[in-house]
């Protein structure tokens, strides 16, 4: 792949975001055009906008390679995604809006009229902002590895920098302008190349994907195995081998497998011959690669309650995640949040139609990415693979301007959310430099804990802070917009019951103390238990405490729940009359 | 194969069933359009519709019983009546007709009526009227009746004797009565309203009144199109000035208020006065302390127009700065003295310049907190610039205030 | 200003408990005059719905809680319909479906019906607004 391209391309979308971010803001010199200026953003741009800070390197990359690894039963997590602002949609769109919170802890204190609760929710905020900035940043050092061949921290430490940089400095003035455009280079970024891929692929006879037998390779095919891993064969395999396979050392030695397991050493080579069936990874239960495994199919059981446990943590998670909650105070009013929320739903799912054909491509054009843990770079490297020269360069190019602008995106407008509520609820004074040191602090956690963090595929890992979210600020938003005896208490016990326990099953899976087997599955999913336990909790301890019921509720559940027209002073009509 | 091939399809087959069942029943529920118990049916609605009708016959009768409030009040008490025509007289004259045959029955209205106004009680009489195509047969006449007595009378008038005609028609007119006795109370309140307009009137610098309608004035001859345009900013300026409830709006609704007041001051200016304004769309949803800004702006151009030939420009920012928003208000005009400004904001000149500004410091730093007071920097001749920040959210701080 | 001018004096009546016509005599009238402004007692008679809402009143309450459980209903009927269409959808596919209906189902298919839910969803409970805005404000 030549690395000019790329490189070129990278720094265009860096660029183009720290300017649009600068300079989008809206300037009018005279006053017939004021009007312009001060008019609130239509859910068209809104939309844009917050489904270009949605889609992020789990979206742009992980998606297309898990299904490559695993297979189409990995097409519940686009699906989840999107089906997780439906949810937002009718059950907490218009009344966040109306509460004009503008961050989720801004709710919680809204709503309950509680410091406390407002401080616990602010933890929660950070602690999901971190657990989803940490794959934002690996996923970034992955695709810089993939295309200079950096060491796999620079791309985390570039996007890091670069978002820490403009938000700090208050370059993200405009966030709204840089997030719409970021949703549609993304978009472009997919749509363009696929195209090209597609024809290409017709024109080679339109092999199948296989996900029901090994795949087999079309060439000759030269594997470096970069982490240690197991290997399974259903039947004899021969290939050369430079390094260590079940702890027999080898350089340049043409081995035959045996049908079995065997142990691959990290660093090893492996040398197939054409038409060779790729050998698959098999999973032990520690292994954090195996996380998506049981939603492939495999022991009983295991499939169906991981997919449910995906459903339910992406369906009620979207709502809870800080970055998207901050972008519905942009709109004007409930019912725009509501249409706003809309045409995300439509943006989001045309996106979403894309990334499994980068998948299905990958399993028939790249399936040895399967073998070295790097199957996210997929969607980067099929270009080069299938169509080669200049062309697969600049598409290569142009899929590494969208992942970065998907890195960018979400990284910063997370930054955005957890700086704001550190400095807020979390540091001890206000200004505008607690700000800066609060940015800081932002993105440096997720980069620190990255470096030694073991790598898992990014949709996994965004998978466990939307776990996080859908049992900790779902029972929240819902309880609290829905139901008027929430109290205090019961929102504080159900966040540390409900949400408490999944941050604590998702962190032990991800530091690898999960046993294997049924308690693997029951912690690497936790939003079947969780979520009904943080909703049972936060319920019964209301009940429990019926004098707690803030005074004010009945109040703010009429704002929440009444058009503005109702409750808001409407200006005069005749200005939108003559307009 | 077969068997689990036929299995799936039979999965297939109920799912699409289910699916055609919930669509079946939302487009069911679109049709009758109005299940929801808690909104209302047909029937229900209809009766609001009727109850409305008969509130908007209201206000005119509330004026008391004239030619022009009894013209007003026939068209709609006929549609809340359903009749062929009605008809409203005070004890000497017709007052107003409303539906058909008004050339042939109006003549015979006073004697038909005379009776009711006389005895205060309600008739029903053959109209015998002689073209058999005039749908008027049947009238029914009852009393409006008010502090004094029988004020007036009501004749409704139907295609046919019908006890419903009876019936709704002397409830109309009791009705019709009840409202002509608040009448008169309405007078006293016409004098209150004056005078809480009045009050807020002062809110809003009487001298930008008369200079504003002077220079709209000045346009009339000249560029009557122009005169119309600041006209009714003007008129949008001071509706929302004088919005009565609600101690907080939205930045948009501020900007478009400022966006008048400055169309105004332009008007009087011309090309000396320059505006720039940068916003970022996304603070433009920020709730903040009703007019808290317009006295900025108005202190800017002040300054900046101030004993000068030569123009000013005042640029207005608002930024985006994570959980706050960040407005900024700025002039390149005569600036002030910093310890000048230091007095007026503790509040030691009352009545000198500057007096806007203090009095928006105060406003803010009462709502959310004493950091949040606001940031001058100024010097004689050296322009001036206002920052307020705003929280974007703040317990107790939302656009309605019940 | 008005509204806090003392209570109308004893033997007057409460206009509210007096529906009928007949009870307001010359005298009373007069006495309203000059002891009670219009304003005031206008309100006490027929406040309306949506100051019934500002007030906080037990109506304005039910006002609130009918919108909230119109509301509430639109929101079930579209998640349940989600439930169905989707939710169902892991059962069915843990039947040996053919591979090409998985990707189908879950690649293509599942899209259009959230989008269709949706915009169902916002149409409805845009119409449960302007019901209840017909309701109170007319």
């Amino acid at each position: 792949m030549n690395q000019t391209y790329a490189v070129a391309a990278v720094t265009a979308v860096v660029l183009a975001t720290v300017l649009i971010g600068a300079l989008g803001l809206r300037i009018s010199r005279t006053t017939s055009d004021f009007y312009v200026a001060s008019r609130t953003v239509r859910p068209g741009l809104n939309a844009a906008a917050i489904s270009g800070e949605y889609l992020s390197a789990a979206s742009f990359l992980g998606i297309a390679g898990l299904v490559l690894v695993q297979g189409p039963a990995m097409l519940w997590y686009p699906v989840g995604y999107t089906a997780g602002y439906l949810v937002l949609l009718v059950l907490v769109a218009a009344p966040l809006r109306r509460s004009g919170a503008y961050t989720l802890s801004d709710f919680a204190e809204a709503r309950l009229e509680s410091p406390q609760v407002r401080r616990l929710a602010s933890l929660f905020v950070v602690g999901i902002g971190w657990l989803y900035l940490l794959p934002q940043l690996q996923g970034a050092g992955l695709t810089l590895e993939i295309l200079t061949g950096a060491p796999d921290w620079v791309g985390g430490l570039l996007v890091a920098l670069v978002v820490t940089g403009t938000v700090a400095a208050g370059g993200m003035r405009s966030i709204t302008f840089v997030q719409a455009f970021q949703y549609w280079l993304k978009l472009t970024a997919l749509l363009v190349p696929v195209l090209f891929l597609l024809a290409a692929w017709y024109g080679d006879g339109a092999p199948r994907a296989r996900f029901d037998a090994p795949a087999v390779l079309r060439g000759h095919t030269v594997v470096k195995v970069a982490d240690t891993v197991r290997i399974g064969l259903d039947a004899p395999l021969t290939l050369t081998v430079t390094g260590s396979v079940d702890s027999v050392p080898y350089e340049k030695r043409t081995v035959t497998l045996a049908p079995g397991t065997h142990h691959v050493l990290g660093g090893t080579t492996l040398a197939f011959a054409p038409g060779a069936a790729l050998p698959e990874r098999v999973a032990s239960g520690t292994d954090p690669l195996g996380w998506s495994q049981p939603l492939a199919g495999g022991r009983d059981g295991h499939q169906l309650y991981a997919t449910y446990g995906l459903i339910l943590a992406t369906f009620l998670g979207t709502m809870g995640l800080p970055h998207v909650a901050v972008r519905f105070y942009t709109s004007p009013n409930g019912r725009a949040a509501r249409r706003t929320t809309l045409v995300v739903l439509g943006l989001v799912g045309a996106f979403y139609l894309l990334p499994p054909l980068y998948g299905a491509l990958g399993r028939i054009y790249a399936p040895e990415l399967a073998l070295t843990g790097s199957a996210d770079a997929a969607v980067l490297v099929l270009p080069d693979r299938i169509l080669g020269g200049l062309l697969g360069d600049l598409l290569g190019a142009l899929l590494a301007g969208g992942a970065f602008a998907a890195f960018l995106s979400t990284a910063s407008g997370l930054t955005m959310s957890v700086a704001g509520v550190l400095t807020q609820d979390v540091l001890p004074s206000r200004g505008v430099r607690h700000f800066r040191l609060a940015t800081l602090l932002a993105t440096a956690v997720p980069l620190a804990v990255g470096v030694f963090a073991s790598k898992v595929p990014v949709a996994d890992a965004v998978g466990l802070a939307f776990a996080v979210s859908a049992s900790s600020f779902c029972p929240l938003l819902v309880l609290g917009i829905w139901w008027r005896r929430l109290t205090p208490p019961g929102a504080t016990a159900g966040l540390l019951l409900g949400g408490g326990s999944a941050l604590a099953a998702v962190m032990a899976t991800r530091a690898g103390l999960a046993p294997e087997g049924w308690p693997h599955t029951l912690m690497a999913w936790p939003a079947v238990w969780s979520v009904p336990l943080g909703f049972l909790t936060m319920v019964l301890v209301s009940l429990a405490t019926p004098r707690r019921v803030p005074s004010g509720t009945p109040a703010l559940l009429a704002r929440l729940h009444l058009p503005e027209e109702i409750i808001g002073t409407v200006p005069g009509p005749a200005h939108e009359v003559r307009r | 194969m077969s068997g689990i091939a036929l299995a799936a399809a039979a999965a297939a087959g109920a799912v699409l069933l289910a699916a055609g069942f919930v669509l079946g029943r939302l487009a069911a529920r679109r049709g009758g359009r109005s299940a929801d118990p808690d909104l209302g049916t047909p029937v229900e609605r209809a009766t609001f519709h009727t109850l409305h009708t008969a509130s908007l016959a209201a206000p005119p009768l509330r004026a008391g019983l004239t030619e022009e409030t009894a013209r007003r009040a026939a068209g709609t008490l006929r549609s809340l009546l359903g009749t062929e025509a009605l008809c409203l007289t005070d004890r000497g004259a017709v007052l107003a007709w409303d539906g058909p045959g008004e050339d042939h029955h109006r003549a015979h209205v006073p004697e038909q009526a005379a009776e009711t106004l006389e005895t205060g009680r309600s008739r029903s009489v053959h109209t015998d009227c002689a073209d058999p195509a005039c749908p008027l047969r049947w009238a029914v006449i009852a009393p409006l009746t008010g502090e004094d007595g029988v004020l007036g009378a009501l004749v409704a008038y139907g295609s046919r004797e019908s006890a419903v005609l009876v019936r709704a028609a002397t409830e109309v007119a009791r009705w019709a009565s009840v409202q002509l006795e608040l009448a008169e109370l309405d007078r006293s309140r016409t004098r209150i309203v004056e005078a809480e307009i009045r009050a807020l009137r002062a809110q809003i610098s009487p001298h930008f009144i008369f200079n504003s309608l002077a220079a709209i004035a000045s346009f009339v001859r000249t560029d009557p199109e122009q005169a119309r345009e600041l006209l009714l900013e003007f008129a949008d300026f001071t509706r929302y000035s004088f919005r009565r409830h609600g101690e907080f709006a939205q930045l948009a609704d501020e900007l478009r208020s400022i966006e008048q007041y400055l169309a105004l001051a332009g008007a009087r200016f011309g090309d000396r006065l320059k505006v720039t304004l940068q916003i970022a769309p996304e603070v433009l949803p920020v709730t903040l302390p009703f007019l808290c800004l317009q006295p900025l702006v108005e202190n800017a151009v002040k300054h900046g127009l101030e004993d000068r030939e030569r123009g000013c420009r005042v640029t207005i920012a608002a930024r985006d700065a994570g959980a706050e928003a960040v407005v900024t208000v700025e002039d390149d005009g005569i600036g002030m003295d910093p310890e000048l400004l230091r007095a007026v904001l503790r509040g030691e000149h009352p009545a000198g310049s500057g007096i806007g500004l203090s009095n928006v410091d105060e406003r803010l730093r009462q709502v959310y907190g004493a950091e949040y007071g606001l940031v001058i920097e100024t010097g004689v001749g050296a322009g001036m610039k206002v920052t307020v920040r705003i929280p974007k959210y703040r317990q107790g701080v939302h656009r309605s205030s019940p | 200003m008005s509204e806090q001018h003392p209570p109308p004096a004893p033997g007057r009546g409460d206009p509210q408990r007096r529906p009928r016509r007949e009870t307001v005599t010359y005298a009373s009238a007069h006495g309203a005059r000059t002891t009670v402004p219009g304003p005031a007692r206008r309100h006490a008679v027929h406040p309306p719905a949506r100051s019934e809402i500002d007030e906080q009143t037990t109506l304005g309450h039910t006002y609130v809680r009918s919108l909230m459980r119109s509301q509430l209903r639109a929101a079930l009927t579209a998640l349940g319909a989600l439930a169905l269409l989707v939710g169902s959808l892991p059962l069915l596919l843990a039947l040996p479906a053919p591979e090409a209906f998985v990707w189908l189902a879950l690649g293509v298919g599942v899209y259009p019906v959230v989008w269709g839910t949706a915009h169902w969803y916002v149409r409805r409970a845009e119409r449960n607004e302007r019901d209840f805005t017909g309701l109170v404000e007319r």
